[in-house]
């Protein structure tokens, strides 16, 4: 049984491709994880490491081969197509290195899209939610532009912001800062971690930047498709301005 | 975004503003398909009615015929024996049985517009020294001029048809140097004669036609076809003239009697037409088909194109079902809007050919009368045509794996 402050739960999820040819490869062997609500996990690990696949399968968008996956106690074995469309938009928030926004959409409509796809039709009350999410990652005054006359930056806040709209209690950012400078990545960061101490969502960030890394509460690192450490950082600080990093 | 609008229309109509050219270059492509099958089908349809109206103006679509007169061969009593030839008789100018039941039972038949009871049979016409071979035609005027075009064909003269008076053809007239006013002297087989007045002169364009048919009023052919109180044939207009057989069939079987279209007697005339009316049909259903695949093509190409942006649409939640309608909206949209626009073109093309298509008088060559079933069908069948077009693209699209189209 899980118990009900566990957002996430993997135990012996293996995940291969092209399965059943002869080219088959497991790119996952064997993941344990568990996410607590409210945990600010980094994970962190070389390129091909299986770091994206790991949040795929955590972000019920691939299947994993074996082993099984739980979101929130809940499992996610034998769900059909429809019921994990419905539990991802539910459950699972994403933030990916390339913001991923709609260019045919405005900051705001963006940000209404999942609310949108799950009830059908536009409402008064989703378009006052996206407004304020947009005011919380600070881009009240850009809503109604298209997203594509927005800053690298920007784009990337509207991709959180987005991520939020369901008010999910994970979510998953694949590198999140990845196209930005430091400025912007700063701007970002500040931004989940702001959510995370506000709302008591969950998060689990891949990123290559130790630096990040280091502002997270927990690190996990996966090598070979494998966790290789998993440890809590008591170096974290709310605040990167004051944080005290060193190698 | 409209609050009432439906997240999968918004998202398509969003969809199709992004992807302005290619939008256009569909919504062209179904308008310019439509147009052409608009255009066309008028055309052709007004061809034919008017090639129906100038050549066959002095034929009735269907003639109910008395039966035909057949020799019984008569057996022997003792062998059961037959005679061994058997002559085909002879056909006399008989009357249809109770033509006025007959005329009553015809008018009640579904497509009939009128039908005109009509003594024929031959005759002489004299004047002077000229002698001409003349086919006689008595009529009711009233009812004979809602079968026959008569009245239009009229160049000198008034239609007003009394028991002394005949009706002749131009080319008659000039044989016989008569002109409105004048007498002639109208013979028949059985000797009878009469003297008759010329009232009007008409000209139906066929120079057999204005040569041999004479009009005269019903009465006075009976009498000089020694048919009194009977007639020789009903003539029955439809509307349709190209359901003309099928109406003879069904008058056939309720009266018993012989009903000939003139599908049946000018077979060449319409198995010519039919063919117009094919070739017609396989040039809409080939222009559809290009309008179509054009639809689907520029549609696949869209949703390649968009592959990622439906990944995101799926990984934000939206469901198969959202994709596969939003693609379906844009299909149907650019097929109803494409044709809306066709039926515009297509109704230029019409008045623009209306006109430069004169005769040197200026009066229209045809006239092509434009049906608003037509215009609705068109663009029926287009938005139709647009949905289908898109189901391809459209399961291509709702099939779309989201991690895939988000990573690719």
């Amino acid at each position: 049984m899980a118990e009900p402050h566990e957002t996430l739960r993997l135990e012996g999820v293996r995940k291969s491709y092209n399965s059943g040819t002869p080219l088959e490869t497991e790119v996952l062997h064997g993941i344990d994880l568990r996410l607590a609500r409210g945990e600010f996990a980094a994970l962190i690990g070389p390129s091909g490491s299986g770091k994206s696949t790991l949040l795929n399968v955590i972000g019920l968008l691939d299947p994993p081969n074996a082993g099984r996956l739980l979101i929130e106690g809940r499992d996610t074995g034998g769900l059909g197509d429809a019921e994990l469309t419905r539990l991802r938009g539910r459950a699972i928030g994403f933030v990916f290195q390339y913001h991923y926004l709609l260019p045919a959409f405005t900051a705001l409509e963006n940000v209404m899209m999942p609310v949108l796809a799950a009830r059908g039709r536009p409402d008064d009350e989703m378009r006052a939610n996206a407004a304020e999410l947009l005011d919380k990652v600070g881009l009240s005054r850009w809503r109604d532009k298209r997203t594509g006359e927005l800053s690298g930056g920007q784009q990337q806040r509207v991709a959180v912001a987005r991520a939020l709209a369901m008010q999910p209690a994970l979510v998953l950012a694949d590198e999140p800062t990845g196209n930005l400078d430091t400025k912007s990545a700063d701007g970002v960061f500040d931004v989940l971690r702001k959510v995370n101490q506000a709302g008591g969502t969950t998060f689990l960030i891949v990123t290559h930047d130790p630096r990040l890394a280091q502002r997270c509460d927990r690190i996990i690192e996966l090598v070979d498709g494998k966790i290789v450490a998993d440890r809590p950082n008591a170096a974290a600080s709310p605040d990167p301005r004051t944080a005290s990093w060193s190698p | 975004m409209n609050r009432y609008q439906p997240f999968e229309w918004i998202a398509a109509a969003r969809f199709m503003r992004e992807g302005m050219a290619q939008t256009l270059l569909i919504v062209v492509g179904v308008a310019l398909g439509v147009g052409v099958i608009v255009f066309m089908s008028a055309l052709i349809a007004g061809l034919q009615s008017n090639i129906i109206r100038r050549t066959l103006n002095y034929v009735a679509p269907i003639e109910i015929v008395p039966p035909e007169q057949v020799a019984r061969p008569q057996r022997s009593d003792e062998a059961g024996q037959v005679a061994a030839t058997v002559q085909p008789r002879s056909q006399q100018l008989r009357s249809i049985d109770q033509w006025q039941k007959v005329r009553a039972q015809v008018d009640e038949v579904p497509g009939v517009i009128a039908a005109t009871p009509v003594v024929s049979g031959p005759g002489f016409a004299l004047r002077g020294d000229a002698n001409k071979a003349v086919n006689v035609t008595g009529i009711e005027p009233d009812s004979y001029l809602r079968v026959i075009g008569l009245g239009d064909k009229v160049v000198a003269g008034r239609l007003v048809l009394g028991t002394a008076d005949i009706v002749i053809g131009t080319e008659l007239a000039k044989d016989l140097g008569a002109g409105v006013g004048d007498k002639l002297r109208l013979t028949t087989a059985i000797g009878a004669a009469e003297t008759l007045t010329v009232v009007a002169i008409f000209d139906f364009g066929n120079k057999g036609v204005n040569e041999r048919n004479v009009y005269i009023a019903l009465r006075t052919a009976q009498n000089l076809l020694d048919l009194v109180g009977g007639v020789s044939s009903i003539q029955i207009k439809v509307g349709d003239p190209f359901a003309a057989e099928l109406i003879a069939q069904d008058i056939e079987s309720r009266t018993g009697l012989e009903a000939d279209s003139w599908i049946k007697t000018n077979a060449q005339f319409f198995t010519a037409m039919a063919a117009q009316r094919l070739s017609n049909t396989l040039i809409r259903f080939f222009v559809g088909l290009t309008a179509a695949l054009g639809i689907a093509s520029v549609l696949v190409v869209s949703v390649v194109q968009k592959s990622k942006e439906i990944g995101i649409l799926r990984a934000m939640g939206a469901s198969r079902g959202q994709v596969l309608r939003l693609f379906l909206l844009q299909g149907a949209f650019m097929g109803l809007v494409g044709s809306l626009i066709g039926c515009g073109i297509g109704w230029l093309f019409l008045l623009a050919w209306r006109g430069v298509a004169r005769n040197p008088d200026g009066t229209p060559i045809f006239i092509i009368t434009v049906e608003p079933q037509l215009f609705l069908m068109a663009a029926v069948g287009a938005t139709l045509v647009g949905t289908l077009a898109a189901v391809v693209p459209a399961r291509r699209a709702a099939r779309l794996d989201p991690a895939v189209a988000i990573r690719g």
